[in-house]
This record gives structure tokens, C-alpha cells and sequence, in this order.
């Protein structure tokens, strides 16, 4: 149930401007950092808390708007010079920034967000008044009795441990408590090396949250794009009037050349207009990419606080657009990515110096359009990683073979980080080194069609590669053909094309293989993926590339490429069909998914070359 | 003088501000709205004429509320403009700077359509007390 009634389209648009706004803050909190005393920097995050403040009164959100105003008077004092930022302070209000955005997280579920922790609002009223560094954190001794108490009884006391830990009782229950379990978790996590208030900046960050974080549905868009939209499908309508004209001349017996003449010129206008009006309405959904990015350097502040690290984060291209539910879908595989680089690429100033870096270390976050791609780097000058460490562990793990790790070149090798239940770190700290992540972060990338590659100098760092398409909704395709029927494939899977020769096929246990340039690559017959009898012998093979594996798809024939628009199934989606699309002939194609169809199959061994050929040799 | 169709001009940085003050003043039954996002904008646009009403936030970049205030009485022709000042701030030297510069009416936030109702009538009395 929404505390929201009637408000909802506010509370939509509040909260995108401010969750901007807030990230805008955050970034600057990083910045103040460096220049304290930067008068206009003070004035800007006044301005932010002050301006969410106001919003959120008309929301009713009492307890933001405490919260906010607390804030505010802070940066009030500090930038009217009555008060210097202190780490105590600064700690207060990346504390106080961190709370904001988790009561941000009760607006976007339509609940009120419960009250700020006494205690934080404690250090910000001391602070304000002048009085700094009375915030202690509660000693973690004191939680160990209630921990072991609680956990005698049925369960963990998530009242009492938060007690424990805050020193507030929490009176109400419904989303309080909720609050209560996620301060408790982290500051209990946290509780040695960092202090128990030293809260990661967004909490959000932590992932995995019960799934209750909801999609924001509205988006902003440049009026101008929207204005061209307005334009292009004004001129829509009026060309369609000239076809309505046309269409009853014709009608009427008036076939003259110039007629025709006319109504060639006004299908063409219409074929421009039209890919004209989807380019538009495409670019509406596009959001440049610095929206996504400005989030981080906070976050890697804040982890790299608390591991004792120096390190500088530097984006670049944020102007780079993107459409926007791919923003949201790269937002944790990013923050895996920083995570891990914080955590195992990058080491301590102390290693740093003895290895004759510089103690503070870069890690740099950058988008670029490369074609119809977009580029992400992830790239730290860490410690890089060893494909041979790499395939040691992997082979410790059982993750891979012994023959397999033979076999692998160094691009594999880093791959494997890529594998579920992989996790190179000896100790699995706070920060990442579960093992989950990194396999979520392929997944995630391979959900938008997208692809990931490593890159790393031991010694000298790393690099992580993503690429993307532009776009969701049109998808490069190669149209092959089986008989008569065509059947697209995602042309990002294609590596090449080539044909199949018999005496080229090779039987390598028990399953047809060819050699291409030196790679022995096993031959799936379409036909045999879809559960087909196979009428011909196939004439063309495509080089099909997976993350995990390559090989050649044996299929009749091509009938070339094109740019389908995705009609998805929803209702009705047939295991290995991705989708459909209609082609020019207004026939309709079933977009594979390959993926899908491997894994169904159960296994890829492959056919006998035997059965491949046998129907080649019966038509010869 | 409450003509409903009079042109307001809202001014804030913060769109969502300026679709609440929208919806209220529509509310009201004034529809003639234009916004700007901050005062240097809301100048320029005031300048290009047309406007009965201006509704101002404080606290915005470039040209703050109290600024843009300044401007419009500086500009003779622009001077007799009521200019409502809203901010979250209900200090009384805020006020009392805002009064000397020559607001119309001060509002606080949030406020509801009443209190933006009543805070409008006033204005209005006293310009209609100024026009007899």
C-alpha cells in the first residue's frame, strides 16, 4: 500500500530529480574532501540538501525533511565559515547523504522512510552546535552477549542487536525494523577496521536486497528531442494526407505518370520520415551515461576508506548516451567491477611504495561509442592478475580440468574469473571475494547482448571491457536458411562465415570437427539443435562465438543480414527463441537464441560425421 | 484583479517544485503558467513582457530569488510586479531581508493550495487598494 495516494506522479518525479541531485552531492562530498574550505562547493551541497528538503515536505516526509534541514544548518555554519570541516563532520554527513538515499529507497517502495538513527542526528545537532567528535561508536564487545543471547532463542533479535548497536530502542515496528536489519547487518560487518557509523555510501549497493527496489518508470528527456518526435510525426500525417489524395485519384481512374510520379515521391518521404521518427523516439530513451557514473567515485571512496586504500577515480565520457534501461541494468555489474578493483586490483600505498608507484592509485571508469557499439572500461594499475594464478585456482576449485587448463591461452585463463564460484582472494573480505559477483556481472552484460573482455599486465593492472549495442530494440541479425525456412541469429555471436567442405570434416571422437586456422572447432548442425531431421547436407557453416565456447553452426543456406526489430514473445516464449522479427517480404523470423538452444540440447558433443555427411553421399 | 487569466511566471531550480507550484496555481484556477529555472532565466523572460505574476523560489544558482527580486524593482518596467517569494526557510531576517526588498508576500514550504490561495488574495487586495 502506497503512503502516497493521489501522489504518485510527484513522488515519480521527485524522486528522479533528487536521486540526481543527490548523486551530484555525493560527488561533491568527494571533492570537498580535497578543498575543504571551497566556499562554492559548500554553497552547492547546501543548496542540494536544502532543495530535497523542500520536496520532501510536500511529500510529508517528515523525518527527510529533518534530516535535511539538519544537514543544511551544518553546511549553513560551514559555509558562512562559522564552523571548518573536520573528518568528525565529514563522517556526520556522508552518514547523513548515505541515510537520505536509503530513505529515498522507502519513497520509491511508497513507503515513509522511518527516522534517521538518534545517534546520527545526535552528531549533526553537536555538530552544528560546535561540539565535535562526541560520536562513538558502540564497542563491538557489547554486541557479542546480545548476539549470543538472542541467537539462543529462535532467532537473531534484530531489536535488541540494533539497540546494541545504535543505542536506540526502535519503538515502532513495520518498515523500522526492516531498517533495523540492514543497518544491522552492515554495521556488524563492518564493526572491525571501520568505525560502526562508517556506513558504505549507498546502500543500495549491497545488491542482493530482497528484490524490493523498484523500477523508475518515468524518464527525463530533452524537450527539444521531444519537440523533433512532435515534428517528424506532424509531417507523418501530412504526408499520409497526400497518400489519402493519391489513393482516391488512382481510385477514380487518374493514372497518369505524374500521378505515379507523385505517389512514388510520397512513399519515399514516408520511408525517410518513419526511420526518421524512430531514430527520435529511439534517442528519447537514450540518457547520457554520466548519470550512472556519477554515483561511483563516492562509492569508491568510501570502499577504498575502508580497506586503507588511496585511490583516485577518473571518469571519462560521460556524455556518452545510453538507453536507459540499460543504465539500470549496468549499475551493479559496474559497481562489481569498481569493487573488485578496490579490493584485489589495487594494493595498500605501503605495497604502492615499495613497488615504486604512487601511493594514491588510479582507477578510471570510461565510456566511449564505438560504431553501432558502446564501450565501458573498468581499468585499475593494480597488481593485474596471472593466468597462470588464475588457472591454478580455478583448477584447485574444480572448476576446470586439468586438460582444460592445458589447453587455455591467456584470454581464457582470465576468463575464468568470469566462472560462478570463483574468487581468487585467499581471505574473502567484507568488500567482494565471495565468489559471486563477478559471474553475476557476465550474466548481467550478457542479458543486454553484450559482451565483456579482460585485459592484464601483472603488475601493471587491469582492465575490464564491455561492449554493448546502442540499443534494446533493433538487433543486427544474419538470416540463414533450413529448406525454406529462415531463421535469425544474433550477428554478435557470428564470427565468420564459411563454407563446408566434406573432406575438410574430420571425426575427432566420434563428433565432426573442421580445422580453422589451427582451431579445431566441432560442427552442430542447426538442424539437429532445433530437433530437425536433416534433409540436406549443410553447405555453409557460421563461426559462432560464445563466452564460454566457439563453434560452427551447419546450416543450408544464407539469405543475407538486417537490422530486425524485436517483437518479443511474452506470453508464449518457446525455449531457444529469443524473439521474432517481420522481414521486408512480411514473412516472420524467429530470432534463436543459441545459448538457449545449447543448453537445452543438453549436450554439445556434436554429430558423427557419419550422420552429417550421410545425406551428401546419398545425393552424390 | 485575480483575473484567471493572468500570466504567472514560476522560478526554481528544481522542476519538481515547479510542477507542485504549477498544479497548485491550476488549482487556483490560474492555467497561464510559464517556469523558469532560475533567476537570471526568469529575468530574461520577464523582460521579453507578458507576465502579471511572478512566484519565486529563494535558494537557486546564478541569480538567487532575492536577486531576481532586486532586478524586477530596479527595472522600471518591470518594478510594479508582484513577486511572491517561496522558500523553506521561515527565519525572521530572511523575512524581513525579503520585505525590504520589496516582495509582494512570502510563503513557506510545503504549503497547501489554501494557503497559496490566501497568500495570492492578499496581493491582489493590496493591488486593487493601490489601483482605487
Amino acid at each position: 500500500m502506497s503512503d502516497f495516494h493521489g501522489m504518485d506522479d510527484l513522488l515519480q518525479d521527485f524522486l528522479v530529480e533528487a536521486t540526481d541531485l543527490l548523486s551530484g552531492v555525493d560527488n561533491k562530498l568527494v571533492d570537498l574532501e580535497r578543498a575543504p574550505g571551497d566556499r562554492a562547493l559548500l554553497n552547492e551541497i547546501f543548496r542540494g540538501f536544502h532543495t530535497i528538503k523542500g520536496g520532501a515536505g510536500f511529500l510529508h516526509a517528515a523525518e527527510l525533511v529533518t534530516l535535511c534541514h539538519l544537514t543544511e544548518n551544518l553546511f549553513d555554519k560551514l559555509r558562512n565559515g562559522e564552523l571548518e570541516v573536520t573528518p568528525e563532520i565529514m563522517d556526520a554527513i556522508l552518514d547523513a547523504t548515505a541515510t537520505v538515499r536509503h530513505m529515498f529507497g522507502y519513497l520509491e517502495r511508497g513507503v515513509q522512510p522511518p527516522g534517521a538513527e538518534a545517534h546520527l542526528l545526535q552528531d549533526l545537532k553537536n555538530a552544528v552546535a560546535g561540539q565535535v567528535g562526541v560520536a562513538v561508536a558502540v564497542p563491538a564487545v557489547a554486541l557479542a552477549p546480545v548476539m549470543a543471547e538472542s541467537l539462543a532463542a529462535t532467532g537473531p533479535d534484530w531489536h535488541a542487536l540494533h539497540a546494541a548497536v545504535t543505542g536506540v530502542l526502535i519503538a515502532n515496528n513495520g518498515p523500522a525494523s526492516r531498517a533495523a536489519n540492514v543497518y544491522v547487518a552492515e554495521a556488524s560487518s563492518t564493526a572491525f577496521g571501520r568505525r560502526a557509523t562508517d556506513k558504505p555510501g549507498n546502500i543500495q549497493m549491497s545488491g542482493r536486497r530482497e528484490g524490493e527496489r523498484v523500477r523508475e518508470t518515468a524518464i527525463r528527456v530533452d524537450t527539444a528531442r521531444l519537440d523533433q518526435v512532435l515534428n517528424l510525426s506532424g509531417e507523418i500525417g501530412l504526408t499520409k494526407n497526400r497518400l489519402n489524395a493519391l489513393r482516391s485519384d488512382i481510385l477514380n481512374g487518374k493514372q497518369d505518370g505524374e500521378t505515379l510520379q507523385a505517389l512514388d515521391a510520397a512513399v519515399s518521404q514516408l520511408d525517410l520520415l518513419v526511420s526518421d521518427l524512430q531514430n527520435a523516439v529511439m534517442k528519447t530513451r537514450m540518457q547520457p551515461v554520466g548519470r550512472l557514473f556519477q554515483k561511483y567515485p563516492r562509492i569508491v571512496r568510501d570502499l577504498a576508506r575502508g580497506l586503507g586504500k588511496e585511490i583516485e577515480v577518473e571518469l571519462a565520457g560521460e556524455d556518452t548516451e545510453i538507453d536507459k534501461t540499460m543504465i539500470e541494468d549496468l549499475s551493479d555489474p559496474i559497481i562489481h567491477l569498481l569493487r573488485n578493483a578496490v579490493d584485489h586490483g589495487v594494493e595498500t600505498p605501503s605495497e604502492r611504495l615499495a613497488l615504486g608507484k604512487p601511493t594514491k592509485a588510479q582507477v578510471r571508469l570510461e565510456a566511449h561509442q564505438e560504431g553501432d557499439h558502446i564501450v565501458l572500461l573498468v581499468s585499475d594499475d593494480g597488481r593485474g592478475m596471472n593466468p597462470e594464478n588464475l588457472r591454478a585456482k580455478a583448477l584447485e576449485k574444480g572448476l576446470i580440468t586439468d586438460e582444460e587448463a592445458n589447453m587455455m591461452d591467456e584470454r581464457q585463463s582470465l576468463n575464468l574469473v568470469l566462472l560462478p564460484g570463483f574468487s581468487t582472494a585467499a581471505q574473502v573480505s567484507d568488500v567482494s571475494g565471495r565468489g559471486v559477483g563477478m559471474d553475476v556481472v557476465k550474466t548481467n552484460i550478457q542479458k543486454l547482448n553484450g559482451a565483456i573482455e579482460i585485459r592484464s599486465t601483472p603488475g601493471k593492472g587491469t582492465t575490464f571491457t564491455i561492449s554493448l549495442p546502442l540499443t534494446l530494440a533493433i538487433l543486427p541479425v544474419l538470416l540463414v536458411r533450413l529448406g525454406e525456412q529462415p531463421f535469425a541469429l544474433p550477428l554478435s555471436m557470428v564470427r565468420e562465415i564459411l563454407p563446408v567442405q566434406p573432406d575438410e570434416i574430420q571425426e575427432i571422437g566420434g563428433r565432426a570437427t573442421m580445422v580453422v586456422r589451427g582451431e579445431v572447432l566441432s560442427i552442430l548442425p542447426l538442424a539437429s539443435l532445433l530437433g530437425w531431421e536433416q534433409v540436406n547436407a549443410p553447405e555453409y557453416g557460421v563461426l559462432m562465438q560464445t563466452a564460454e565456447s566457439s563453434f560452427i553452426l551447419a546450416i543450408d543456406a544464407f539469405a543475407g543480414r538486417e537490422d530486425a526489430v524485436i517483437k518479443s514473445l511474452d506470453d508464449f516464449r518457446p525455449k531457444g527463441v529469443a524473439g521474432v522479427t517481420t522481414l521486408s517480404n512480411g514473412q516472420v523470423v524467429l530470432i534463436l537464441d543459441i545459448k538457449e538452444l545449447l543448453a537445452s540440447r543438453g549436450d554439445t558433443r556434436g554429430v558423427s560425421r557419419q550422420a552429417l555427411l550421410a545425406k551428401l553421399a546419398e545425393a552424390a | 484583479m485575480s483575473d484567471p487569466k493572468m500570466k504567472f511566471l514560476v522560478v526554481d531550480d528544481f522542476a519538481t517544485m515547479r510542477r507542485i507550484v504549477r498544479n497548485l496555481l491550476k488549482e487556483l484556477g490560474f492555467a497561464n503558467v510559464d517556469e523558469a529555472e532560475d533567476g537570471a532565466v526568469a529575468l530574461q523572460r520577464l523582460q521579453g513582457g507578458g507576465f502579471d505574476f511572478v512566484v519565486t523560489d529563494w535558494n537557486m544558482p546564478n541569480m538567487d530569488g532575492l536577486q531576481l527580486l532586486q532586478a524586477v524593482r530596479a527595472n522600471p518596467a518591470l518594478a510594479h510586479l508582484p513577486v511572491l517569494m517561496i522558500t523553506a526557510e521561515a527565519k525572521k531576517e530572511n523575512i524581513i531581508a525579503a520585505a525590504q526588498a520589496g516582495a509582494s508576500g512570502y510563503i513557506v514550504k510545503p504549503f497547501t493550495a489554501g494557503t497559496l490561495s490566501e497568500k495570492l488574495s492578499k496581493i491582489f487586495e493590496k493591488q486593487n487598494a493601490k489601483a482605487a
